[in-house]
């Protein structure tokens, strides 16, 4: 385990199942200390199923997860919840609790893991979303917000234990490109201010060159290619330089005699 | 586990394991709910009565707000609804016993129905709709809205955070609420005892009183703790069932409310049948 201690995240040969349809197929990589991990890859190619491996909210059929070194794959509950102290998570959707104002839901986990005076969480809370350019929304239903202050107010949440590690699942879905930008310098900021790792599940190129340390390419459960940005770039892999380039998949719609035809058949 | 999901199981074509195979997979599948639901009542149970001892803290403060909710504010409709349920028993038992002259058993009758069986199982009916169908919506909004994968990624047990503080105030409110209920139910039967039938009030306490006992009281108590734990169970395990989106949200709080209502029948036969029967 010696020579992994520069890397806080190693898979190896990771296979899951939904039912009988696999979906992940024996996937190996690394995550670097304070590096920007983007996990790239299309729609159904097993993406999100990797990022609920790697923080434990699916068991895989087969292979290890190590985190630290130490198999996460392999713990119990209450191993785990150790574990997961170290690590935050940005949701899709954000997953703020709608019931409870953004302070209240950033507090939540400084309330249930720690012992600290309810006046130092209050402070932490405030600091954490000053840090997302929240200050001033504490009171704040999440019901009243905008889609890109969830993302952030999810951010602080995230960030609340002080986090080794911190995931992003499609953190600009569903956002205006300025907006979206905006979550991309945010994410580099807490990698960089922080020397966080931050892992990034997307399908959005123009976040890739802004946010990306490393590349890694899904398709179909299976590494297509790993790298940096320039590297992939460089790829004569043809998924990759269909994905880069943005190019549709090549098949018949080119001859538009036979694709009338297949509409009217 | 992970022969269960391996495909290459699937790969031979024999007949023998095609058949065992098949056999295997449909008991597995029909037992698979029973084995949930008792990890589930095997969890919340552990969060309630041993981890508090061990350093993992109850939410109070929750329980009470739960409490407040599931309780306090159903009274007054289980309140109306109980008042105006005793009244009718007591005019449909007046209207059979005139004509014995034994009107004054009209108090005994209300008085013991009410305990035993009515206040109990129409309170627990009112709260099903109340408060067993808020339970299913609301964790399967949360199941929706990825707010419990929120919960497991900070660490954070959704038994213990959700499950626990629902359980503790359902399992008071519901006795809670049955004794007021009964109460109602009798002062229901009185007013047309009183007013109706023209027994003295007085009177018709004294015969209240005289035919209720200890263990129609202890009876009705303990169907009714029986009934919160059926109803919080199913509304928490049919929450944690929903997938989709919105419209599964409704559809398992509908399946709640359903299946809460068979199970209670189905306790109260249990507990009728064991109460009733050595007597």
């Amino acid at each position: 385990m010696s020579t992994e201690t520069d890397h806080i995240l190693v898979v190896e040969d990771l296979v899951v199942h939904y039912g009988e349809r696999k979906v992940l197929n024996g996937i190996n990589l690394s995550i670097r200390r304070g590096e920007t991990f983007v996990i790239l890859g299309g729609s159904g190619g097993g993406k999100s199923t990797l990022l609920r491996n790697l923080v434990g909210l699916m068991r895989p059929t087969s292979g290890r997860i190590l985190f630290d070194g130490e198999d996460f794959t392999a713990m119990d509950d209450v191993e785990r919840i150790e574990i997961r102290k170290k690590m935050g998570m940005c949701f899709q959707g954000s997953a703020l609790f709608n019931s409870m104002s953004l302070e209240d839901n950033v507090a939540l986990p400084l309330r249930e893991h720690t012992q600290l005076e309810p006046s130092t969480i209050d402070i932490m809370t405030k600091i954490k979303l000053e840090l997302v350019g929240l200050g001033g929304y504490e009171e704040f239903l999440p019901s009243a917000i905008s889609g890109g202050m969830k993302k952030r107010a999810g951010l602080a949440r995230a960030m609340a234990m002080d986090p080794e590690i911190i995931f992003y699942d499609e953190p600009s879905a569903g956002l205006d490109p300025i907006v979206a930008a905006g979550i991309d310098m945010l994410i580099r900021r807490m990698q960089s201010t922080f020397n966080m790792t931050s892992v990034v599940v997307t399908h959005e190129m123009a976040s890739v060159d802004l946010i990306a340390d490393t590349v890694c390419m899904l398709k179909l459960g299976e590494v297509e290619a790993i790298g940096s940005p320039e590297e992939l770039r460089q790829c004569d892999k043809e998924f990759v330089r269909q994905f880069f380039e943005r190019r549709a998949e090549e098949d018949d719609n080119d001859d538009q005699q036979a694709f009338i035809e297949s509409l009217t058949e | 586990m992970a022969e269960t999901a391996n495909p290459a199981a699937q790969q031979s074509t024999s007949l023998f394991v095609i058949f065992f195979g098949t056999v295997g997979r449909m008991t597995l599948n029909a037992l698979y709910p029973f084995a949930q639901v008792a990890a589930m009542i095997v969890d919340t149970l552990n969060w309630v009565f041993i981890k508090p001892f061990g350093g993992h803290g109850l939410r109070v403060r929750a329980a009470v707000r739960e409490y407040v909710q599931f309780g306090y504010r159903s009274l007054p409709i289980v309140g109306l609804i109980c008042f105006l349920l005793g009244a009718i028993l007591a005019l449909q038992t007046a209207y059979q016993l005139e004509r014995f002259g034994a009107t004054r058993l009209i108090a005994t009758l209300v008085g013991v129905a009410a305990m035993r069986e009515l206040a109990p199982l129409m309170t627990a009916i009112l709260l099903t709709g109340r408060s067993g169908s808020a339970i299913t919506a609301e964790i399967g909004t949360m199941k929706v809205s990825e707010e419990i994968d929120a919960l497991h990624v900070m660490g954070i047990n959704p038994t213990k955070y959700l499950i626990v503080p629902k359980f503790i105030a359902m399992v008071l409110a519901f006795p809670c609420v049955t004794i007021l209920a009964t109460a109602i139910m009798i002062l229901g039967g009185m007013s047309i005892g009183v007013f109706y039938v023209g027994i003295a009030p007085n009177v018709y306490l004294n015969v209240t009183a005289q035919a209720l006992s200890w263990s129609d009281f202890l009876s009705g108590m303990t169907k009714s703790v029986f009934y919160g734990v059926v109803v919080c169970w199913v509304g928490v395990y049919r929450g944690f069932q929903v997938t989709g989106g919105a419209e599964g949200v409704g559809r398992m709080t509908t399946s709640s409310v359903v299946t809460s209502i068979f199970l209670i029948i189905l306790v109260d036969l249990v507990f009728t049948i064991m109460f009733v029967v050595p007597a």
